[in-house]
This record gives structure tokens, sequence and C-alpha cells, in this order.
């Protein structure tokens, strides 16, 4: 396949590195987590299938019921997972679209929202070396966000001191747990990410995973589709939080990316917003301006899955009426079933807006040194 | 224009305003509302500049002022007067909006002459109307 949409430049901001296997983390994974997880030498074999018989990874309640939930066309010649060969991926997406740079933001990389914060910690810190040893290291093209655990922000200061100075890391994806995000909790992350100039980024992983997962507003999804279609609350709910709590205020330089919660909400949110702290400013009088402006100043988010109206243009309209031109980022999420076409998903954008999505707004939003 | 070539209005008695006290006049057609508070009278246009509804049933209040985040600073201690629908607030000093300067309600030079509550107005009214005005407030 050709790209036939030109671009003077594309950063994708999503794209989804996984493991073949748990035990390709051995090597960077203290052996009391190996032992935890019964990986490497502490296998369990057989007992792996008894209920509680030993360790499960926190992953989805809610099952993609397609025949092959990632991108078909994605698997590598080795026929091991998509997302998993690095060289594959950097023929397959970035020649194929003439991405300058891919952030990679590893799936099932997350124990975030696990119960024990101790044993999601070792984990998370391996997920990142294991994903700059493996994967950043192996082309000149791929940066990477790195993992916290936004459950101890002590020990998620820790690990951003230990790897986010290097210059391959470019954002630091905390993921989402049942705290909203602008409480003073993660205040000690915020002041730090602000300092290391790296962005928080937001992405799915953690709904409908751990114990310490975040609802979804009123309850319990019933299927894939309405847990996929629900995220954007989650986005909604955060974006609020953040501002309320005046978080913007304090850390006024600190960038917050949501990716892959969908965007347009964002218009509804932000004059709801703006009427009620007209009117009830006085419990937020930390809040100075409209929040529309922090959130014009402060977030960002991510074009995948982008929405797709039955009049394409409405969209471009929505982005124009917002003034949101400079807080779209250009995400494939590649590999994932839901992916974006650069392509014929932006077709209707006009030339100027699109240079600033692919491009110049992401450079602008992750701590990128091209 | 100064106080002096304005047109001078005596609405009311002091008596006829005291601590706490509302008056309702209509000049013009155009409704001016009046209270006392901390002993100051203030005189102001009786319709919200966000969607119309009688200022005069107003709460007046103080509020937080602008703070560092998750700190409260209160002040202004009964120098806002609160829209009885949405809540907005305007300082009875200025008129202008808390959330604002752009956004305000129109005040009245009013002063307490001797006995008597004085409006100063650009120009003489030609209906003048003192209305019956009761809220809980
Ligand atoms: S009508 Fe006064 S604030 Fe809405």
């Amino acid at each position: 396949m050709t790209t036939r949409v030109k671009h003077n430049g594309l950063i994708d901001c999503d794209v989804h590195p996984v493991l073949s296997d748990f035990n390709e983390l051995v090597p960077y994974l203290d052996e009391s987590i190996q032992q935890y997880m019964n990986i490497g030498k502490f296998a369990k074999g057989a007992l792996a299938k008894q209920n509680s018989g030993s360790f499960k990874f926190p992953s989805s309640a809610y099952a993609n019921p397609l025949p092959v939930p990632l991108r078909a066309d994605a698997f590598p010649p080795n026929g091991d997972i998509p997302g998993s060969d690095p060289a594959f991926l950097a023929s397959d997406l970035l020649d194929r679209c003439q991405t300058d740079f891919a952030i990679l933001n590893i799936g099932h990389g997350t124990m975030s929202a696990f119960h024990n914060v101790e044993v999601a910690a070792k984990y998370t810190s391996a997920a990142n070396d294991w994903l700059y040893g493996k994967w950043v290291k192996s082309d000149p093209r791929y940066r990477m966000t790195m993992e916290i655990t936004p459950l101890d922000p002590a020990q998620a200061v820790q690990e951003i001191e230990r790897i986010g100075k290097r210059p391959e890391i470019v954002g630091i994806n905390m993921h989402c747990v049942n705290i909203p995000l602008g409480k003073r909790h993660y205040w000690p992350i915020y002041e730090i990410a602000e300092a290391y100039d790296l962005p928080i980024v937001l992405h799915p992983d953690t709904e409908g995973t751990g114990e310490y997962a975040a609802s979804f507003g009123v309850g319990p999804a019933s299927t894939y589709m309405e847990w996929h279609t629900s995220l954007g609350l989650i986005g909604q709910r955060n974006v609020i939080s953040l501002v309320c709590e005046g978080v913007f205020e304090r850390f006024p330089n600190l960038k917050v990316n949501f990716i892959e919660y969908g965007f347009s909400w964002i218009a509804p949110t932000m004059w709801r917003m703006d009427k009620n702290w007209k009117a009830l400013r006085h419990e937020v009088p930390w809040v100075k301006m409209l929040p529309s402006e922090y959130i014009r100043r402060n977030i960002r988010f991510g074009t995948q899955p982008i929405e797709e109206p039955a009049r394409p243009k409405d969209l471009v309209e929505l982005i124009q009426m917002i003034g949101a031109e400079h807080m779209l980022l250009f995400c494939s999420d590649y590999p994932h079933w839901d992916g974006d076409e650069l392509e014929r998903a932006f077709l209707h954008f006009p030339g100027e807006l699109r240079h600033k999505v692919f491009y110049e707004n992401p450079l602008a939003s992750f701590r990128i040194q091209p | 224009m100064s106080a002096q070539e304005k047109h001078r209005l005596v609405v009311c008695s002091a008596e006829e305003l005291r601590e706490g006290d509302r008056r309702l006049i209509e000049l013009d057609g155009v409704e001016i509302g009046l209270l006392r508070a901390e002993g100051t009278c203030y005189a102001f246009r009786n319709s919200c500049p966000h969607q119309g509804v009688p200022m005069l049933y107003g709460s007046v209040v103080g509020t937080m002022l602008p703070s560092q985040p998750q700190e409260y600073v209160y002040g202004l201690h009964n120098e806002i007067i609160r829209c009885p629908l949405h809540g907005w607030e305007f300082s009875l000093k200025t008129g202008k909006a808390m959330f604002s300067p752009a956004v305000s309600i129109k005040m009245y030079e009013v002063k307490e002459e001797g006995d008597e509550v004085v409006l100063y107005l650009d120009r003489q009214p030609q209906s003048i109307t003192r209305k019956q005005f009761a809220c809980v407030l």
C-alpha cells in the first residue's frame, strides 16, 4: 500500500508494541516478582488452568468480539501477534506512512489498577526497560512513553527520576484508576512531569481491568461496544476534575494528552463548564479563567478513534468552532482493530489543519527532539 | 457628568431603607432596585444581564476570593449580590461580575443625604412609579 496523502512530517502519537509472552520480561524483572507472576523458572504449568491456581494478569473484562481483535493485515512474517516485532512494525507502518517518529505506548504494559501495588510497580519498571531495550533502541524513529504506578505517587516519582531524562522518553503514560486526575494525590507526579517537560498521557488500558479501575459513571457495561463507547465519559470526567481542582493553575506548563478517548465531546464539556463556572466559581476560586481556556492551553487529544459524523465536514467545523486546531494529535493506534488510516481518516481536513495534527501539535505536546 | 449636573430624585426616607431593606422604583419603564447593606445604600438596574430576572431578589453575600489552588479565602463580605436565578456574583461597589469585568449590572449613583435616599440620574425621568416589593431575604 502506498501513501496517497502528502505530508510534510508525521508523528504518530499512539503505536502499540506488545509482549509476545510475559517471559520476555524475565531479564528485566526481579526474581520475587517472577515468582509472584509464575514466569521464568517459576512457571506453574497445569495449575495455570485452575481458578486461582496461578497469577492472572489483570486483563480486560470486555472481550473484543471480532474474529481477529487486532489488525489482521499486521501479523509479522514469523506468525507472532501484531505489534510484537519491532522490525516488521517499522516497515509495515513507519515506512509505509513515512512516519518521522512513532510514540510507543506499551500494550498490556500496565498493572496500574492491580490490587498489589508493589508487584505493579516492579512490573511497570520491567515493562519500561523491556520497551526501551527491545524497541526504542531498534529504530531511530521510535520514541516511548514511560509507564508509572498512579496508585503510588512516591514510587512513580522515583521511576521518573530513574529514566525520565532519557531523550527517547517523550511522555508519562499514567493510566486511569478510580482517583480522578485532578486530585492532590497526583500532584507530586505533575510536579516532576512539569519540571522534566514530559506530558502526562492518559490512554485506556485499566478501564474494566484491575480492582482499582475507574467506574463508567453509572455501572458496568454489558458489552465491548458499550465499554468502548463509554471511554469518552472517563476522559470527560478527568478533564473536569483537572480543571476544577486547579491543576493548571498550580502547574501552568503541564500538558495532559488524552489518547483514545475521542475528542468531539470536549465541545459541550467546555460550554457546560464555562457556564457553570460563571455561577459557581466561588466553590473553585483558584480557577481564574474560563475552564475552556485551561482546556485549550493544557489539554490535548489523540485523534483516534476519529469520530465519523454522517457529514464528514461537521467534524472539521466542530474543531474550528471551539478553536481546537492546536489540540489534536495524530494517532494511528496500530495495530489495534479501531485504528485510523492516514490517507482516509483526514480526507476532509484542510491542508493546514492536517499538518498541525500530523506534526506541529505532537511536536509541541511531547518532549520530542527531532 | 458631575452630581451637580445630574437630576436629583428622592426615592424614600432613610427610615424606609434600613439595613437589609429593599425598595423598587420604575423610571420611564426601567426598574431600579435599591437596598442597604452594611450601612451603605446601593441602586442597580433590576435586571440580570444574563437572562433578565429581577436582581432585587438576589442574596447579598461575601464570596471566595481568587486564591491559590486548594485554598479558600473569604472576603468582600456583603459587597456581592448574587442573581436569584443562576447565582452570578456582581460587586455592589462596581456592578462588575466576579467572573469577568466585561459583564456587569448597571449601578446608579445613590446617596443618603440627611433623612433622604437620593438617586442621581443622567436625565429627568418622565414617569416615576414607586412599586410594592417584598421578598423573604
Ligand atoms: S439570570 Fe442572572 S445569572 Fe442567570
